[in-house]
């Protein structure tokens, strides 16, 4: 397990869902959650630094989590960042969209903690042989 | 018991959520119907559609997944212009979200959903399939390879994990994972695309898939009040929210104002051994003067505070109404308009809740009985569209709401001749009656305009129950109408319910407290100014004749001697005036109700600075003892006094 002081950013319009998620990274041992709203509020958060990992949901209000995350890429600051993309969808467009848009992961709703702690295991893997 | 262990918060938190995101999604298909172009409409209504379903995946809400994923598909081909939003369409859409908070019903008492009603399934699929240009993949179920490697080779090409993919590609057909979580599959040789789109349901298998047009589906589940999801949601009406959202700034000032009051506490604790160890100069007196009145003031504030945790928009009560005005017009042949205002006005949280139903059956009241049809209204040179207005606002220390409809307005004629055919006042009591009074007539037990009761005039439930369920909120309705131009009610509320302001009246030295709101004026008794007329006492006020009713006689005590002052009191049918010895000033009562035991006239208790118990008398209980006992109720009885 990577570091469990690494400071998440959990964005989802839905309350409901990102309370999921914090609960999930919890169970993980992640504490450090913080969580935003919608892409507008999760880019300001991530300006102001501190944020380790991005997990997003993909359909949200005023921006996306695409958006975010092509955002997120071309700022220089922030494009290191790993990014789990978030979705209810599986559909083929989006995934590959996803991957385009250079997500580190992309999870289909629901899913269990273990589902969520194998991805990030294998982003984790990978940031470390980049 | 419970379908969710350990997940109940879980659940709780969900349902309040996306019952506030489905009442949203009501009033912007409601919106939808005149602008169904909106393309900002139709994605916040697809995005709603799509929330929910992603929460339900997490408390394995399987049928509430596959209702939400296919109306959510729907919408995805209404978006992209792929489909046309038809009144057939939008009959099936609205029967959907029916659905759905069916099962928000079902979920709230614990259990999974059921399915969904098939003919909506059917409806929702004949939709996707039958009237789309072009499907997005093929019908049949069986696993069609080819999409398959070619999405892989795209996948391959742009790099990402592939394992990561695949799992996430395969996991998740939601008709397939009616087990607890999503298990991965494992890789396999052949990719299968899950479209639930286009899948027929097992359960509809035999169901007409290929009938004409979906309208037969959609407007039978509109119209049959019958059935199990209605069963369902009249559970869901029965369950009361018992969480709340409280704005943090205002825990914040809780929090805070309650750290003042320790403070205080601390310094009052160390006066107390000063003063206890025989310190008692000016000085230590002074700081025990002042640290009292501190906390006075803080222990105000801080009820003031706890108070305003409770109050709410009663914008989200409102948001529910234009969906069912314009369901109900639309089964009436009706053309109406809610419109609504003040829907930022905030009323205490259980006020709201007992609000939903009186609320509920004015609106269909004014739907059903106060606009006309179209033609008729074209034929009065009205606009064919009525206008029902609903709105909030405060006045004082009041809460006002109004539903005003532009319809045909009341007859008082025409409403005497009713009650009188229905037998519920005599012709003689029916030419006493002023225009108001008549009008109020419908307020009586028995006096149901419509002789059929459809599901569309509401559950059976009359005017009285209305105006009963506003009087238990200390509230009061009262209706303005013409003929010809429409109907208002008028209904207004106490701020809260906790906290009741009261007037102390002395009897004797006996004090009893009198709801401050019924009060109108204090004035003294001058026993030569008493005129008896028809053997009662009264007095004149300002041209109007009041009858003189010593409470000593309302609380049988008998007393000889007359009263010294009158309290000038008015409830929603009658004006009259009590008569005391004395008073002992307002307060600001904390009720306190008496448990196992009621007696007649009593509304509860509270407690005076000076420990001294009181009790809060309720001048309605009280009233309906004297005079002859007529079943009609105050309407008639107004008439004793009037």
């Amino acid at each position: 397990m990577a570091d469990p002081k690494m400071k998440f950013l959990v964005v989802d319009d839905f309350s409901t869902m990102r309370r999921i998620v914090r609960n999930l990274l919890k169970e993980l041992g992640y504490t450090n959650v913080d969580e935003a709203e919608d892409g507008v509020i999760a880019l300001q958060k991530l300006q102001s630094g501190g944020f380790e990992f991005v997990v997003t949901d993909w359909n949200m209000p005023n921006m996306d989590g695409l958006t975010l995350l092509q955002t997120i890429r071309a700022t220089p600051h922030l494009k290191h960042l790993p990014v789990l993309m978030i979705t209810a969808e599986a559909k083929k467009e989006n995934i590959i969209a996803a991957a385009q848009a250079g997500a580190s992961g992309y999870i289909v709703k629901p899913f269990t903690a273990g589902t969520l702690s194998e991805k990030l295991t294998k982003i984790f893997e990978k940031m470390g042989k980049a | 018991m419970s379908d969710f262990g350990g997940m109940e918060d879980l659940l709780q938190d969900f349902l309040q959520e996306a019952h506030d995101l489905l009442s949203d999604v009501d009033n912007k298909l409601v919106d939808l119907e005149k602008m169904p172009d909106d393309r900002g409409l139709l994605n916040d209504i697809f995005r709603g559609f799509h929330t929910v379903k992603g929460g339900a995946g997490f408390l394995n809400a399987s049928e509430l997944v596959t209702l939400c994923h296919l109306t959510e598909n729907l919408f995805d081909r209404l978006r992209n212009g792929e489909l046309e939003l038809t009144p057939e369409l939008m009959d099936i859409i609205m029967a959907a979200t029916k659905g759905v908070r069916d099962m928000f019903g079902e979920l709230g008492q614990m259990v999974q959903p059921q399915p969904a009603d098939p003919a909506v399934i059917a409806g929702l699929h004949s939709a996707l399939t039958g009237e789309a240009p072009q499907p997005v993949a093929p019908a049949p179920p069986p696993v069609t390879p080819a999409p398959a490697p070619a999405a892989a080779a795209e996948i391959a090409a742009s790099g990402p994990d592939w394992s990561l993919l695949h799992t996430a590609v395969t996991g998740v057909e939601p008709k397939t994972a009616p087990q607890p979580q999503p298990v991965p599959v494992a890789p396999s040789a052949e990719m299968r695309v899950a479209e639930p789109t286009v899948t027929p349901a097992p359960a509809i298998a035999g169901q007409p898939v290929g009938q004409p047009a979906a309208s037969p589906f959609g407007r039978r589940a509109t119209d049959r009040p019958g059935g199990q999801p209605t069963a369902a949601r009249r559970v869901e009406e029965r369950t009361r929210e018992n969480t709340i959202r409280v704005d943090t700034s205002r825990l914040d000032q809780v929090l805070n104002l309650s750290g003042e009051i320790g403070l205080t506490k601390n310094r009052l604790t160390s006066l107390r051994a000063d003063i206890l160890a025989g310190k008692n100069d000016s000085e230590t007196l002074h700081a025990l003067d002042q640290a009292v009145s501190q906390l006075d003031l803080l222990v105000s504030d801080l009820q003031n505070s706890v108070m305003k945790t409770r109050m709410q928009p009663i914008g989200r009560l409102f948001q529910k109404y234009p969906r069912i005005a314009r369901d109900l017009a639309r089964q009436l042949g009706k053309d109406v308009e809610l419109v609504l205002a003040g829907e930022d006005t905030e009323v205490d949280k259980t006020m709201i809740e007992d609000l939903a139903d009186p609320l509920i059956h004015l609106i269909r009241n004014a739907v059903d009985h106060g606009v006309e049809m179209p033609l008729d209204r074209q034929a009065a040179g009205k606009p064919q569209k009525s206008l029902v207005r609903l709105e909030a606002r405060q006045e004082g220390d009041h809460i006002v709401l109004i539903i005003a409809d532009d319809g045909k307005g009341m007859s008082a004629e025409r409403i005497r001749a009713k009650a009188i055919e229905k037998g519920l006042i005599s012709e003689e009591e029916a030419n006493t009656l002023d225009e108001r009074q008549s009008l109020n007539l419908i307020f009586l037990p028995g006096f149901s305009t419509k002789a059929q009761i459809s599901d569309v005039s509401g559950r059976g439930v009359g005017m009285d129950v209305v105006k009963t369920n506003i009087q238990k909120l200390n509230g009061s309705i009262e209706i303005r109408s013409e003929p010809g131009k429409g109907s208002v009610f008028i209904i207004s509320l106490p701020l809260t319910l906790a906290i009741l302001p009261v007037l102390l009246v002395l009897l004797g030295e006996q004090p009893f407290a009198l709801p401050l709101s019924l009060v109108r004026e204090i004035l003294p008794i001058e026993q030569n100014r008493i005129q008896e007329v028809g053997g009662k006492e009264t007095l004149v006020v300002r041209g109007e004749v009041l009858p003189v009713i010593p409470l000593s006689r309302l609380l049988g005590w008998g007393s000889d001697h007359c009263p010294e002052y009158g309290v000038f009191m008015q409830t929603a049918e009658r004006s009259f005036i009590l008569g005391v010895d004395s008073f002992a000033g307002r307060d600001d009562a904390v009720i306190k109700s008496l448990e196992d035991f009621r007696p007649k006239g009593v509304a509860g208790v509270t407690t005076l600075s000076n420990g001294q118990i009181v009790l809060i008398l309720d001048m309605k209980e009280l009233l309906s003892d004297l005079g002859q006992h007529s079943e009609f109720g105050s309407g008639v009885r107004a008439l004793d006094f009037a």
